[in-house]
């Protein structure tokens, strides 16, 4: 399959996928028992941070297949994985901000799952820096970017772990946690279809930046 | 608890917003490397 058509592809799913996704958590979802209908901001919340944790995942395997290869294909991944985490985590923070004020009375704490994940936005905010100020030099760029891209990546389980590891007003991991699973199945339903959703939207933009990369060198 | 819709909308419309102003970045920019070469490619027939 041709990148434009696989583009379009990809586009198409996700923007289906987000309808599906907003008729689930507004239509399908119940309204939740205690906290009310505020809680639909999880169906926002939870699916960035998902998003985030792939989208450094992949700089990790991009970092690391550059590193190991020197193809310049795995930097345009890396790269554009790295735009799309600090996307995602900068959704995570707002969203879960504007779900705190009305549940915990404050818009942020410093608690130990909200640090962690604001020093992950900085990391990757400060990776897509680096790769702007070195914009001149690829070959520089991909390997410095490499460095730090996989240094990056070790923040992701001290986020997932935070709520674990120090006492925290964040609620622990209730679905990559390793108990089952106590949400309601209507929740986790929608819940599921807007991870799908997300993670589409993912692969559509990582494709179209990727694309502008390549676009990038050429010129 | 009360409803709280207001919070509800504007979580979603923040993530509207962020990603869509990505989208239009990522239009702009791809429009621009595309028209590069053209003018590229008029500078030096004129």
């Amino acid at each position: 399959m041709k990148p434009d058509r696989l583009t379009t592809l990809l586009g198409g799913l996700a923007a289906l996928g987000l309808v599906v996704g907003l008729a689930a958590a507004f239509g399908y979802a119940p309204r939740e028992a205690v906290q009310g209908n505020v809680q639909r901001i999880m169906y926002v919340h939870v699916p960035a941070v998902l998003t985030a944790y792939l989208a450094i995942l992949m700089v990790l395997v991009g970092s690391v297949g550059y590193l190991v290869t020197r193809r310049a294909g795995w930097d345009h991944v890396a790269g554009a994985a790295g735009e799309l985490g600090v996307l995602f985590t900068a959704i995570t923070i707002a969203s879960g901000s504007i779900w705190g004020r009305p549940t915990w009375g404050t818009w942020w704490t410093w608690d130990a799952r909200l640090t962690s994940t604001a020093v992950l936005l900085l990391v990757y905010a400060g990776y897509v820096l680096l790769r702007g100020v070195l914009a001149d030099e690829p070959d520089r760029r991909a390997r410095f970017s490499a460095v730090v891209g996989i240094l990056g990546a070790v923040n992701v389980p001290i986020v997932h772990f935070s709520v674990k590891w120090w006492r925290a007003l964040h609620q622990p991991s209730t679905i990559l946690g390793p108990e089952p699973s106590p949400i309601a199945p209507p929740i986790a339903m929608a819940l599921l279809v807007n991870w799908i959703a997300f993670t589409l939207l993912f692969a559509y933009l990582l494709t179209r930046r990727v694309e502008i990369a390549r676009l990038e060198d050429a010129v | 608890m009360p409803d709280n819709w207001a919070y509800v909308m504007a979580a979603y419309a923040v993530a509207a917003l962020a990603v869509g102003a990505y989208w239009r970045h990522l239009a702009a920019r791809a429009r621009a490397l595309r028209e590069r070469p053209a003018q590229t490619r008029r500078r030096r027939t004129a």
